[in-house]
């Protein structure tokens, strides 16, 4: 019986920290973008691309004297984000975002990795404690 | 004395039930028309994005984690997959060392970034989940990652001889008691064992065990051998639950935005190799 709690205390165990992680599945982060080039920058959101293997946010930034920037802020699979309780109008078009990330290594790419977008009341769209735990302040 | 006899017995009962609830409070497992268990369902099988992590790699054996030296590798031609500098993970062969240390996906094209099949491993690692179709004759692994399948013959069918060797292998599936055991072999050694980019080679047999231990949990292992790679055998061992009715296998296109990502160079697309260093 001790031995049969242990077990499956063991296969809890397993199934808990094999369960941890984020969600990327087709390539490393690090291979695509670079950890030492962190930025944060505020914007409005253009639009969403709810395709996999990740989706885009599109969210354009206003440049003194120069026309706006529009960084593309990578996130996980639709599929993940759908089991999450996300949907494609989580974000709506003109909301204004904070978003937190990294640069792609690809100097011409304006990809935006590994990042956190935060709403404009503070709520963390698209992560993965989902909507309710999001909407609850956990 | 017949009381006692009575009350020994109740307890004994009593035991017994609690036995038997604790060996299977999920409920019992489905069998198929043949006895063997059913493993049908939509499961959750663990991400696994780096199958040497720390504690992960078991002595076949014994089932107890391999001692390795984590020795840093600083020639590597990248860096980790979740940064840091690569180590002596796994038990390599200086074949395999060369191939852990020179694999760069980001300058020499990332094989799963274009979309191409991931793998057996790979698959079996993925993050979103698989649903299995059994019959007594055949077990049909669907993946929703990239909505690729799998099919493992279970009943002694034989696949053809000379099948030309492929990213995800022929596989042939045979029953030990209660545990199916799955052998792949045929690989085109094109693809790595997970995300972090372990390597294998042609000589790859990688053979998956699955266990249903009760209505909602399945005890899978992964046992790597290749001996062209790895100096000896090594395992992972995992658990899988059935997903909840409610969550069902989804379409999974990479190339949907994968596609932009290539012609953009944010991925480079990959190419095989000019050079067949297996020949």
């Amino acid at each position: 019986m001790k031995n049969e709690l242990a077990r499956r205390f063991g296969l809890a165990m397993l199934l808990i920290l094999g369960s941890a992680g984020s969600a990327q599945a087709h390539h490393s982060t690090a291979a695509e973008f670079d950890q030492s080039k962190p930025l944060q920058f505020t914007g409005t959101v253009q639009k969403v691309n709810w395709t996999n293997p990740h989706v885009y946010t599109y969210v354009e930034v206003k440049q003194a004297g120069a026309p706006p920037l529009v960084y593309h802020i990578e996130g996980g699979s639709p599929n993940t984000l759908f089991r999450q309780g996300w949907r494609k109008d989580s974000l709506k078009v003109g909301d204004v975002v904070t978003v937190t990330g990294q640069r792609a290594k690809n100097p011409e790419s304006t990809n935006v990795g590994a990042a956190t977008i935060l709403t404009g009341d503070g709520k963390k769209v698209f992560s993965g404690d989902g909507p309710a735990k999001v909407a609850a302040g956990e | 004395m017949q009381r006692a006899v009575t009350m020994l017995l109740t307890i004994a009962l009593q035991c017994g039930a609690a036995l038997a609830w604790s060996a299977s409070p999920a409920g019992p497992i489905a069998r198929l028309a043949n006895g063997k268990p059913d493993l049908s369902g939509h499961w959750a099988n663990p991400y696994t994005p780096d199958m040497a992590a720390k504690g992960r790699v078991l002595d076949p054996l014994t089932r107890q984690p391999l001692t390795l030296t984590g020795q840093p590798l600083p020639d590597s031609k990248a860096p980790a997959a979740g940064g840091g500098v690569r180590t002596m993970d796994l038990p390599y062969t200086d074949w395999g060392l060369q191939r852990w240390k020179s694999y760069d996906p980001v300058h020499d094209g990332d094989y799963a970034g274009s979309c191409l099949p991931f793998g057996m491993s790979r698959n079996i690692n993925s993050p979103h989940g698989v649903q299995l179709l059994q019959t007594p004759q055949a077990l049909a692994l669907m993946f929703e990652q990239n909505t690729w399948f799998h099919w493992v013959p279970t009943a002694g069918q034989k696949w053809p001889q000379d099948l030309p060797p492929s990213w995800n292998g022929v596989s042939t599936g045979h029953w030990d008691g209660d545990t199916l055991i799955v052998e792949t072999i045929g690989f085109n050694g094109y693809t790595r064992l997970d995300t972090a980019g372990h390597p294998h080679s042609r000589q790859l047999k990688l053979t998956n065990t699955f266990r249903r231990i009760d209505a909602t949990t399945i005890e899978h292992t992964v046992t790597v051998h290749d001996p062209k790679t790895y100096a000896r055998d090594w395992m992972n061992a995992r658990t899988w639950r059935l997903k909840p009715a409610s969550d069902v296998v989804m379409e999974y296109s990479c190339e949907e935005n994968n596609l932009d990502n290539l012609m953009n160079g944010t991925i480079k697309p990959w190419k095989a190799p000019e050079v067949d260093d297996e020949e």
